[in-house]
């Protein structure tokens, strides 16, 4: 039977998942330099060993309030069409299966955030898992020239 | 074809043949790629512009490059995308396949160009069907391509003429009986690529690369002959097991051989003599088919070896001896061939990279000393450490230099491929025009000449379309009927400036403004200096040309331009006088890699600034900037000098307390110059350019970002943009 494996993360209420196989890693919050005009979303740049990668809030990506960082807190290392960046989180919740049947589309008005960033909703048991469309996290309207 | 493409193929161009195909492929690619997204989103303007900017360089590049038919191809492909941008057609599935078409039948072309054979790609039909569409009829059904030349050997026309290589006897029957056991023959006709040096020592690395698939039996002429003569080709009679394609390729991978043309060999009952200029007349000749015939290598070698005396300096026929007899021979011929060897970029690139991360830990080293000695600041062990890091850091900067050093091209290989360009523009254009190339040693990075070559070609199409006047209107303006383009580069500090002038008609500054007017991109002329007004060519959207040429283009052109020079940390200038001429001034950094930096502060942020174009800094009083036109400004030695504040431009907080005195970051390029206001500054320091990648690539004011000893990404400042975007404001 299909089935998915993903890593769940939660942000304030709300519980998400992304499919592993686009997790490069996950690490702690290092320091963050803030890239002046940048898109409201881009908390900044890292230093990833050596690399510099964007870090998206997704808190402000998905119109959700921006909270202090806690113990908790962690960027989750994506790697999406070759372009690595990551994502911050509220904290990391664990790694699961899910079958494919439990997954269901998304509803059409989708929890007061974008839909297009919504793949599906996954049930386990009582809990609602919201799947990640990664795509459009990092983009879309930052596509267009700047000049 | 026509006879100049093939002609163009080694003549001049051949060390820019690299260049252009990497690049052309990379275009090629890209088109093909955005066709695909287009077919998904339909009419999506920007990638409709980005699709059309490619099949421009595209054109333009291979115009360049003087292979016409590749022009012709995207030219009407240029056509139709020009339609689709200013929305007279719609996205339509034939239209994606027919332009999908021509990105095949172009990279069939460019992989034409790589092998050095002749483009023969069937075109025609898909213009024909470009220009059907364009008229709205319907379309024929789209062909499939089928790769019409590249399955097939290229190498192996049917035509050819046994060359007569002069074998004895005693060869001859040697190779007979080989064929009769059923091993290849093959005559190999090799041509060098113009001005080779040493073509001898050429000959023998062609004939020891046949040991990989076979045996060389004969040369001629002889390799002593080639090194005394001028001839610019040698035939080579090889025995080989393995397909011509093979052996050609084999053959094509020494340097400096520009044409390889092989054939099954039947010559050894008749033959024609060789005279060495008439190799390449022979392939018109008789039609012979190439009886196979076995042969067995061992009685061959030692039916050569004794028989053909002269041939064995040249032909190694046991791969161990000789080998040693031939590098000398090289040696002894070419004392100047050690002086330079060929490295792979990708390799080089990684040896900057390592150098580049040696100089960040080197930072840390230094700064961790620091850190200790404020710990133990008594001790000597750490005194002794930091003497070493100190030492470490001269070493590094050396090494640094001879890396960075190694990087280094001389402009003169992109200026080379203008003459060409500029000729065959004026013919078109019917103006006699001449370009003078000076400077042409001047070097600078590898990949700054990489990407100035676009810039640069858009400047001289347009120096020579919009500059250069008729020859009867120079006539009547008293001028001599030669118009001349100058093209001049020099080092000036840590950049390098290229000039293009011409002495032509000047820009027609009234018509600039009108025009500008008219199209919302600048208000009361007042104000404006004539240099203002030129420079509002480089506007987007700008484009005076109302007549749409060949020569140069759509409006693609000025804005493009700057922009490439700016994601270069460069800038463009203009200077024209009516009647006089124009003169664009670029100005470059050397190079792209690894810089000197001045941190500042703003707020509790620290950013870098090039130390190239840091020219001083100062410490004012806050009474002493004023506000004029919304901008503050500060006298300096008589000159007003615009001033940034980095904490507004940078969406900063102001500061709690506003303090009496400000720190300015003077900064310039030419001479243009420009104020940072920081809040402190944190002293110097080499850093490493890294991009901010593509998803933050284009945000202004920044040109990327670096890693500093403690581990933070710092912002590393553009000051081209911003002195660019305080002109604009200006203006504005």
């Amino acid at each position: 039977m299909a089935e998915e494996q993903l890593v769940t993360f939660g942000l304030g209420t709300e519980e998400f998942g992304v499919d592993i196989m686009l997790v490069q890693e996950i690490i702690r919050i290092p320091p963050i330099t803030r890239v002046p005009k940048a898109p409201d979303y881009v908390e900044g740049v890292i230093n990833l060993r050596g690399n510099v990668i964007p870090v998206v809030s997704l808190r402000t990506r998905f119109g959700m309030e921006r909270v202090e960082e806690s113990d908790l807190s962690r960027i989750i290392v994506l790697q999406v069409q070759n372009k690595v960046f990551g994502i911050r989180v509220d904290a990391v919740t664990e790694v699961l299966r899910l079958d494919a049947e439990s997954i269901e589309p998304p509803p059409p008005v989708a929890l007061g955030m974008d839909s297009h960033f919504i793949r599906g909703v996954g049930k386990i048991g009582e809990r609602l898992l919201i799947l990640l469309n990664l795509d459009n996290i990092m983009g879309g309207e930052m596509n267009h020239e700047s000049a | 074809m026509s006879q100049e493409d093939n002609q163009n193929m080694g003549v001049d161009l051949g060390e820019f043949l690299e260049f252009y195909l990497l690049d052309s492929q990379e275009q090629v690619e890209k088109l093909a790629a955005g066709l695909l997204q287009l077919e998904k989103e339909g009419n999506n303007v920007g990638l409709i512009n980005d699709l059309f900017r490619s099949a421009h360089s595209l054109k333009g590049a291979s115009g360049t490059m003087g292979f016409t038919s590749i022009v012709a191809l995207t030219h009407s492909a240029e056509d139709l995308l020009d339609r689709l941008r200013q929305g007279k057609m719609e996205v339509s599935l034939p239209m994606v396949d027919i332009l999908l078409a021509v990105t095949d039948r172009v990279k069939e072309m460019l992989r034409q160009v790589e092998q050095r054979v002749e483009i023969n790609v069937e075109f025609q039909d898909v213009v024909d069907e470009m220009n059907a569409l364009m008229r709205g009829e319907a379309p024929v059904p789209a062909k499939t391509i089928e790769a019409p030349v590249h399955s097939e050997a290229p190498s192996t026309p049917s035509e050819y003429t046994p060359i007569d290589f002069q074998l004895t006897e005693e060869v001859r029957d040697q190779v007979q009986d080989a064929q009769g056991l059923g091993h290849g023959i093959y005559q190999a006709v090799i041509k060098f690529a113009p001005n080779t040096l040493m073509k001898a020592v050429r000959a023998v690395m062609a004939v020891q690369r046949m040991e990989n698939v076979g045996k060389v039996v004969k040369m001629i002429p002889s390799v002593e002959d080639l090194e005394v003569g001028n001839q610019d080709e040698f035939a080579l009679l090889i025995l080989s097991d393995d397909s011509p394609e093979e052996i050609r390729e084999e053959l094509l991978a020494v340097s400096e051989i520009a044409e390889v043309v092989i054939h099954p060999y039947s010559g050894t009952t008749t033959g024609t003599p060789l005279v060495t200029n008439q190799v390449a007349a022979a392939v018109h000749a008789e039609v012979l088919e190439g009886a196979e015939a076995p042969f067995d290598t061992e009685q061959l070698k030692q039916g050569i070896k004794p028989a053909q005396p002269v041939a064995v300096k040249a032909v190694p026929s046991s791969p161990a001896k000789p080998v040693a007899g031939n590098a000398n021979n090289g040696a002894s011929e070419g004392s100047n061939q050690v002086h330079t060897i060929r490295v792979d970029t990708v390799r080089m690139d990684n040896l900057i990279n390592l150098v580049g991360e040696m100089v960040i830990t080197r930072t840390r080293l230094v700064q961790i000393g620091q850190d200790l000695k404020e710990q133990y600041h008594m001790d000597a062990m750490v005194n002794n450490l930091n003497e070493t890091t100190v030492y470490l850091g001269r070493l590094m900067s050396d090494l640094q230099e001879s890396a960075m050093r190694l990087r280094m091209v001389p402009i003169g290989t992109v200026f080379s491929r203008f003459p060409r360009l500029v000729r065959d523009l004026s013919r078109k254009t019917e103006k006699e025009i001449e370009l003078v190339l000076k400077g042409e040693d001047t070097e600078l990075d590898k990949t700054v000449v990489e990407v100035i070559g676009d810039p640069l070609m858009h400047l001289i199409r347009n120096s020579v379309d919009h500059g250069i006047e008729s020859p009867e209107e120079r006539r009547a303006a008293g001028k001599p009927e030669l118009g001349t383009i100058t093209l001049d580069a020099y080092h000036e500090g840590n950049h390098i400036a290229i000039l293009i002038s011409d002495d032509g008609k000047g820009l027609d500054l009234n018509r600039i403004y009108e025009k500008a007017l008219s199209k919302g991109l600048v208000g009361e002329r007042e104000g404006l200096s004539d240099r203002d007004i030129a420079n509002l060519i480089f506007l987007p959207g700008f484009s005076t040309a109302d007549q749409v040429t060949d020569i140069s283009g759509r409006g693609v052109g000025m804005d493009v331009v700057k922009k490439a020079l700016n994601n270069l940390g460069g800038m463009i200038d203009i200077t024209t006088r009516a009647g006089e001429g124009t003169t664009f001034t670029i100005r470059l950094p050397l190079t792209l890699a690894i810089i000197q930096a001045l941190l500042v502060e703003a707020g509790t942020e620290i950013y870098a600034v090039p130390l190239s174009s840091v020219l001083e800094t100062l410490l004012v009083e806050q009474k002493e900037i004023k506000n004029v036109g919304g901008i503050p400004m500060v006298q300096l030695r008589g000159n007003t000098l615009p001033l940034i504040s980095l904490r507004e431009k940078f969406e900063l907080p102001p500061a709690e307390v506003e303090p009496e005195e400000v720190f300015v970051v003077v900064v310039g390029l030419g001479d243009k110059a420009l104020g940072l206001i920081v809040d402190g500054l944190r002293g110097q320091q080499e850093v490493v350019i890294k991009s901010l990648g593509e998803y933050l690539n284009n945000l202004p004011g920044i040109a990327g970002a670096t890693i500093l000893g403690d581990g933070k990404v710092t912002l590393i400042l553009d000051i081209g943009s911003l002195i660019q975007d305080i002109l604009v404001t200006r203006r504005g």
